[in-house]
């Protein structure tokens, strides 16, 4: 352990963060390498690859990086949430749904109501969550996973209830926002177009961030998950700030599953519904990032990227190789990085109930 | 400043009484603590100490009674209200947030905001903390986390925690229990500033030594009744142990230094890692002979723990050799370890001893359901389980005397003896014992104790590990000191004296005692 010693604190407080920046850019390595192989094949692949390809990996974080932000706040907190998954499906579904009953326009404020409203659909199955997991000390695994269960019967159930059909006609979407000269800029300004829940995101990591290491309320939100004997004898009280936690977790899943849904413009209830399995990836990106939203944002964007490189594997004519195969190189990623990440530490008292005394 | 100073009296209990369901844990207790003094309140376990003290601190509410505060009769409903007129309580676990640093802990549910009680202003914070700190003459970074500092260290963040609150009565819950000798004294001289700058102390114990040094007025609970109340300079250790105790006690146990057998456990440059890799145990040789016991002494958290789980096979070592009567059981199993002969009386009894939810019966059987008797290999013979749980119960005089019981719902002492007996009377050649009377009171403690010497004259081998210097150097045949991994020197418990222990444990070299490392080694693993 003496070369740990050797290194600045910085590097050895962030270790895992930076591991997760080598291993990005080795991804992102891959992607210029094995890419251009296939060049012969496909036309003009090399304009996709650059800002484009890391514009759309973006756009593919975006649920998976709110839902480990939310998971991060709910279990620092202390509450295992791992009804992500389904608060995800409630927040794509609520919106396009909502986008249903407006009238058909694209005035900005239609999308916008579309949006609040399913971060409060999704915030108030959190809060159904947390009152069962809470006053009624469900166990939470159990909780979590019928919330995600229960999410993913009934939003394509009432999905035919309103459309006859388990997906939805299209609707408006999200029209793409431009950051005034950035965007001007040459090859790099692609990234500095694109929807406003990307841009949301960009704000939300660092705020996360800040709200749970520098503001009174985060600090309460670690002793709640850690100690929550502690605080309570300090006066404040467990259960308001576990409810805040998991709500919190509610809204943030509410930002990513609209954000998603309003994309694309369409809600999908077929197989897995258009989530797919993004709220368990984002309860992974938050283990790899040792529930840091900085962390897990990173992870989050690693496995976006890769699957947005899955994508275009697929398209290129030169591989002779099953796309379901390619189709999993994100899940494998995952999983290998998980082994290389090593042990996270949970919160102590994460999962435990807490009661006061008397 | 204004309030009448008609009672001097910084806390007064008229008639408390605490009832739980079916248990009365105070029963009409008068009690008075005068400004400015240290009080000692001494009891067994299960005497209704601390439900006392949670009484005061508005933890319980009071059956009946009333709470009086500087002359000021107060009803408690929350800790809240009773830090609001100024009690502080310093509990036994401390109430710390291992991961955050000293100033946060100090400030936590208290914090100085700024931006509206948005953030938190952790500049003031710190420099609150620190200004205390330098008041009471403690040194400690605020800056550090909790997990990172020494736990003498964390209960003075405890202690600093209650002052930041405007504490006046502090409470100690058992303040020295996870302390070496050398942090009592420093506790002990925090506590005579605390006086010094008009605070009142209460401090529980079941340590008479530290009562009768340290205490103004000593009072005593035996069962949930208050027995009385002494000065501390008129009383002496016989008298407060037979009103404690109910009946006469034996504060030194007879040890006689037996012959030693063969060698039944060795090891041999034994290296084991903690949780988190970090090496715990350093190259570590020693011997424990038949009939003999092997003390090891050492501060809480030097790899005492580490090194009784790799004897005990819950955890690998990285390196090294453990030997059993001469077999090198170094990855044998649990499982192998027992059936040679192997008991373990564990250190966390409620975490690795017990299953609290299982009741008497079901507890007695674990470890052993293997063994020929308990089991036919197929399934266990509850008949002979009975037999033998009935026995330990009778033998070791664990309340309730219920195989039925719950363990949960023993008492500490007695879930202590049920665990004891039950690895007594497996019969066997080594008895690892960590911790054998932690947490037990004074009764339970002799009883524990000489079942110990007993079991050496039947030539077990015991290894013994403690962080009470009496209860090693009272046992042990010899001690083996550990101080950061590795065993800094062995001694003979006749010739060392307690202060050269303690600064042993801490890792220091005491200028009389002649422990050259080449000496120690050659004496830890000789024969």
């Amino acid at each position: 352990m003496s070369d740990a010693d050797v290194l600045p604190r910085f590097v050895r407080d962030h270790r895992r963060a930076l591991t997760l920046v080598v291993l990005l850019l080795a991804a992102l390595t891959i992607v210029v390498t094995v890419v251009p192989g296939g060049r012969q094949t496909v036309t003009d692949v090399s304009g996709v690859i650059t800002a484009s390809y890391l514009a759309s990996a973006f756009r593919l974080t975006v649920p998976i990086a709110f839902a480990a932000i939310g998971g991060i706040f709910s279990e620092k907190a202390g509450v295992i949430n791992i009804g992500l998954e389904g608060l995800l499906i409630i927040g794509a579904f609520t919106a396009i749904v909502t986008l249903h009953f407006l009238p058909e326009t694209t005035a900005i404020w239609v999308i916008w109501s579309a949006f609040g409203i399913a971060v409060i659909a999704s915030a108030f199955v959190a809060l159904l969550f947390a009152i069962v997991c809470i006053e009624f000390k469900a166990d939470q695994v159990i909780a979590g996973l019928a919330v995600w269960l229960i999410a993913l019967g009934l939003a394509p159930f009432a999905s035919i209830i309103v459309w006859e059909n388990v997906n939805s006609p299209s609707f408006v979407t999200f029209s793409t926002v431009s950051i005034p000269i950035l965007s001007d800029l040459p090859s790099i300004g692609r990234l500095f177009v694109a929807t406003p829940p990307v841009f949301m995101l960009i704000v939300a990591v660092p705020l996360a961030w800040y709200v749970l290491n520098r503001t009174t309320f985060g600090k309460w939100i670690e002793a709640s998950g850690e100690d929550p004997k502690t605080l309570d004898t300090a006066g404040v009280s467990v259960r308001k700030v576990r409810y805040a936690g998991v709500v919190l977790s509610g809204v943030f899943c509410g930002i990513g599953g609209a954000g998603l849904a309003l994309n694309v413009g369409q809600f999908v209830g077929s197989g897995e519904t258009m989530v797919d399995g993004r709220g368990w990836i984002g309860l992974t990106a938050y283990l790899i990032g040792n529930y840091n939203p900085v962390g897990a944002f990173l992870a989050s964007f690693l496995f976006a990227g890769l699957d947005a490189l899955q994508i275009q594997l697929q398209q290129i004519a030169g591989y002779d190789v099953s796309s379901t195969l390619i189709g999993i190189i994100p899940y494998v990623a995952v999983v290998v990085v998980l082994a290389f990440i090593g042990r996270t530490r949970m919160p102590s008292s994460a999962g435990e109930h807490y009661e006061s005394d008397e | 400043m204004s309030q009448t100073e008609s009672e001097s009296a910084a806390v007064r209990l008229d008639g408390i009484t605490k009832r739980f369901p079916g248990v009365v844990a105070n029963d009409d207790i008068d009690f008075t603590v005068e400004r400015g003094t240290i009080h000692a309140l001494v009891g067994e376990n299960g005497a209704g100490k601390t439900t006392l003290m949670n009484v005061i601190y508005g933890l319980y509410e009071p059956t009946e009674g009333t709470v009086f505060v500087d002359g000021q009769p107060r009803a408690f409903e929350s800790p809240r209200d009773a830090i609001d007129v100024g009690i502080g309580m310093i509990h036994q676990h401390f109430m710390l947030v291992d991961t955050m640093t000293v100033a946060e802990n100090v400030v936590l549910g208290n914090e100085p905001t700024k931006l509206g009680g948005l953030l938190t202003d952790e500049r003031a914070a710190v420099e609150a903390t620190g200004d205390l700190a330098d008041r009471y003459g403690f040194d400690i970074d605020p800056t550090e986390r909790i997990e990172e500092i020494s736990v003498g260290e964390q209960q003075r963040v405890e202690i600093l925690k209650t002052l930041y609150r405007g504490a006046d009565i502090l409470i100690f819950d058992e303040p020295t229990a996870v302390l070496t000798p050398q942090e009592v004294e420093a506790l002990f001289e925090v506590f005579e500033e605390l006086i010094a700058q008009g605070k009142t102390i209460v401090f529980i114990t079941h340590k008479l030594g530290e009562a009768l040094s340290v205490a103004d007025e000593i009072s005593v609970l035996r069962d949930g009744e208050l027995v009385g109340t002494l000065p501390a300079e008129s009383a002496d250790r016989e008298e407060l142990a037979r009103m404690m105790v109910g009946r006469d006690v034996l504060l030194e146990v007879e040890r006689q230094s037996s012959e030693y057998g063969e060698v039944v456990l060795e090891t041999t440059d034994l290296t084991v890692d903690d949780d988190r890799g970090v090496r715990a145990v350093d190259g570590v040789d020693f011997t424990v002979h038949s009939g003999e016991i092997f003390g090891l002494a050492g501060v809480d958290g030097n790899g005492q723990s580490e090194l009784i789980e790799a004897v005990t096979g819950l955890r690998l070592p990285e390196g090294g050799r453990i030997e059993l009567h001469g077999d090198p059981i170094t990855d044998w199993s649990r499982r192998e370890r027992i059936e040679a002969g192997m008991s373990y009386v564990a250190e966390d009894r409620q975490k690795r001893s017990l299953v609290m939810e299982y009741d008497l019966l079901r507890n007695g059987v674990l470890g052993s359901q293997r063994l020929p008797g308990f089991s036919d290999g197929l399934q266990i013979d509850w008949g002979y389980t009975r037999q033998y749980v009935d026995d330990v119960i009778d033998e070791y005089d664990v309340r309730p005397a219920d195989p039925g019981a719950e363990a949960v719902s023993l008492s500490g002492g007695n879930q202590q003896k049920f665990i004891v007996g039950r690895e007594i009377e497996r019969d066997p050649s080594l008895l690892v014992a960590a911790q054998p009377t932690r947490g037990v009171d004074i009764g339970s403690i002799e009883f524990i104790h000489n079942r110990l010497l007993d079991l050496k004259t039947e030539e077990t081998a015991i290894l013994l590990i403690s962080s009470k210097l009496e209860e090693i150097q009272q046992l042990s045949d010899r001690i083996g000191v550990m101080y950061d991994g590795e065993i800094v020197a062995v001694v003979d418990p006749d010739e060392v004296s307690e202060e050269d222990l303690g600064l042993l444990m801490a890792g220091e070299r005491p200028s009389g005692l002649d422990v050259d490392a080449a000496r120690v080694r050659a004496g830890g693993s000789h024969e």
